[in-house]
């Protein structure tokens, strides 16, 4: 029970790794697709029912870590959680994937909500405790999908979950000593105070602001990935903008003004970057920056500020951590359900309007008769080999023609094909990122609403 | 600064640059960032100038895919994909809920609007045009099926309906 600062370190990298998978499949949502033979609604639930299953079990596992001790329901949330993640590796099917993890978003409701009653006794009060958790689960929420996409890309999907397991069983170890005190002397530390009502506009505020990101997440990297055709560790340097500027607002966030106003300006900059994105003027990577500059700082803010006045002057804390929990993953289960419906009617309405326009650019280009006979047939073949998918047109025009002439002709109509294809990918994803942004704005409702909201 | 201040400066730097974003991505085209919206195949399309007997015969098909699209009530992308092969006309008969003789009749009535913009654009001499209008009028209903039934590369029907256009232009022409 001496050894603060790795016990701080321990309890904020579990809290981070448990927040970080609710984002941390992201990247590799279109490599399971592929490999388990599923639909995109169907892969989606991989992170739906982790976030589901968190909402559902975080304010029950806070009630628990409160029976059995906070350092006992740690140890066993995060074992639950290392065990967990291990079978999502080993799974080899979609279904046995989706049940392993709820298994391991009830270890790491467990966990998290247990963690916040340890925190107090390890930093010195309250209120840093609960800064320091909300840091921590921002932080990795935000990394996230950026170790997801390297992992994916250099070594396997299954890796994400394998990887867990020692790093939570690692953080465990500090909490070992807290539950063997609590075995040994029968004493549970917690002060077994009345609980509370919950924080309902902050909270109500956290889901909407929750699933505003979850849209900005998931929306950006299937638009990379599976639109523009960037390979997982290509989307996760993008991506990585936004972790970034995370850090970048959490460093403006504490002298930037009341908890209210940084959970008013992080909502408005969720749903400006997310706008920025329902509106992107071409397919370039370049133009994702800006918008993913405001979701980063905007995200750090919101989520910290509603956090906080969520969990202030509120006792206990690990009850009213567990409704934050249940709150932000409500948020982006709800989200994501409400998101997938409408993203993959798009892409099927886009990719209709695609092969269409893309029929107008062969029938009407400069391209001489014969040869365009051949391109048409070649670029059927791609669209069938792709199964759906935006297919990789390039090698339909291989080898050019020699002929100068022919060849400038082949090359037009190549680029006039790609930026058909181009525009369907991206304008697939704009009316779901228009509803991410107009999530991030309902989410000012609550905060605007709630009369005390600041500390 | 009190931190009252402090919040209203951060939430007006917050609207600012939301606007900004949404404006400038606006201004540079954001909402017109779609793919190209196919055109009305009942209007007349401009002919372009014929380098020779080759692209004339191209032009005459794409015309006539016009027409016939036209006729139908589709798109000439979405018919020139449904000519590609047998599976694909079937699966189109089926969602038109036509049967082969009127896709037959609407093929013809794109032919015929084919002589019409070939006239019009001054590719086809004025005196041809009536004799290729009634060599049109009369090929058999099995003779239009086959033309389309043959047409297996080019995007569906372009083959089919630029190999027996071709013949008739060469008969014409050459």
């Amino acid at each position: 029970m001496n050894a603060p600062r790795p016990r701080l370190s321990a309890l904020a990298i579990a809290v981070g790794i448990v927040l970080a998978d609710s984002s941390i499949v992201v990247l590799a949502l279109p490599e399971i697709y592929r490999q388990l033979d599923t639909s995109v609604a169907g892969v989606t639930w991989v992170l739906v029912s982790f976030n589901l299953v968190m909402a559902l079990a975080a304010v029950p596992a806070a009630h628990l870590a409160r029976r059995i001790g906070p350092g006992r329901a740690a140890a066993i949330g995060l074992a639950i959680f290392a065990g967990a993640g291990l079978a999502c590796g080993l799974a080899a099917e979609l279904n046995t994937l989706i049940a392993a993890r709820c298994v391991q978003a009830l270890g790491g409701a467990i966990a998290v909500t247990a963690v916040l009653e340890l925190l107090p006794a390890t930093v010195g009060s309250e209120r840093r405790a609960v800064a320091v958790w909300a840091a921590a689960g921002a932080t990795g929420a935000a990394l996230g999908p950026a170790v997801g996409g390297i992992l994916t890309e250099l070594v396997s999907w299954q890796s994400i979950f394998l990887i867990q397991a020692p790093i939570a069983i690692a953080a465990g170890v500090p909490v070992l000593a807290v539950a063997r005190h609590e075995a040994a002397t029968g004493i549970i530390a917690t002060e077994l105070r009345p609980t509370g009502r919950p924080h309902l506009l902050a909270n109500l505020a956290l889901a909407l602001a929750s699933a505003a990101i979850a849209a900005a997440l998931f929306l950006l990297v299937l638009l990379l990935i599976e639109g523009w055709r960037l390979t997982p560790i290509g989307a996760a340097i993008v991506v990585s903008v936004m972790p970034l500027a995370a850090l970048l607002g959490a460093r403006i966030g504490p002298r930037a003004g009341s908890e209210r106003a940084r959970a008013a300006a992080g909502s408005i900059l969720v749903a400006g970057g997310l706008g920025g994105l329902a509106l992107l003027p071409k397919a370039e990577v370049a133009l994702t920056v800006p918008p993913q500059l405001l979701i980063g700082i905007g995200l750090s803010l919101v989520l910290s500020a509603l956090t906080e006045t969520a969990l202030a002057g509120r006792a206990p804390q690990a009850i009213h951590g567990g409704w934050t929990i249940s709150a932000r993953h409500a948020g982006v289960a709800v989200g994501l359900i409400l998101l997938t419906p409408l993203f993959t009617a798009q892409i099927a309405d886009q990719r209709r309007d695609a092969i269409d326009a893309g029929t107008a650019v062969v029938l009407d280009s400069r391209v001489q008769p014969l040869l365009k006979l051949e391109l048409a047939q070649k670029l059927e073949d791609r669209l069938e080999g792709e199964q759906g998918k935006v297919p990789t047109i390039g090698p339909a025009f291989e080898p050019l023609p020699e002929d100068p002439e022919d060849r400038e002709d082949v090359l037009t109509l190549r680029d006039e094909l790609q930026d058909q294809l181009d525009r369907a990918a991206t304008h697939a994803f704009s009316p779901s990122f228009g509803l991410g942004a107009l999530l991030g704005l309902l989410a000012l409702i609550p905060i605007g609403l709630a009369r005390r909201i600041d500390l | 600064m009190n931190t009252s201040l402090r919040g209203q400066l951060l939430i007006g730097v917050a609207l600012a640059a939301s606007l900004l974003l949404v404006g400038v991505y606006l201004a540079a085209g954001g909402s017109s960032y779609t793919p190209a919206k196919t055109q009305d195949p009942c209007k007349e399309r401009q002919w372009r100038d014929p380098g020779g007997l080759q692209e004339l015969a191209e032009q005459f098909s794409l015309s006539a895919l016009d027409g016939a699209a036209c006729e139908l009530g589709v798109s000439r992308e979405r018919l020139a994909r449904a000519l590609a092969t047998p599976e694909a006309r079937e699966r189109f008969l089926e969602r038109q809920r036509i049967d082969d003789e009127e896709l037959v009749r609407a093929v013809r009535a794109g032919l015929l609007r084919a002589v019409d913009d070939a006239e019009r654009a001054g590719a086809l001499n004025p005196v041809l045009a009536d004799p290729l209008r009634s060599t049109l009028r009369r090929i058999p209903p099995e003779q239009a099926i086959e033309l389309i039934q043959n047409a297996e590369d080019l995007l569906d029907s372009l083959q089919g309906l630029f190999g027996p256009a071709q013949g008739l232009l060469e008969q014409f022409f050459g």
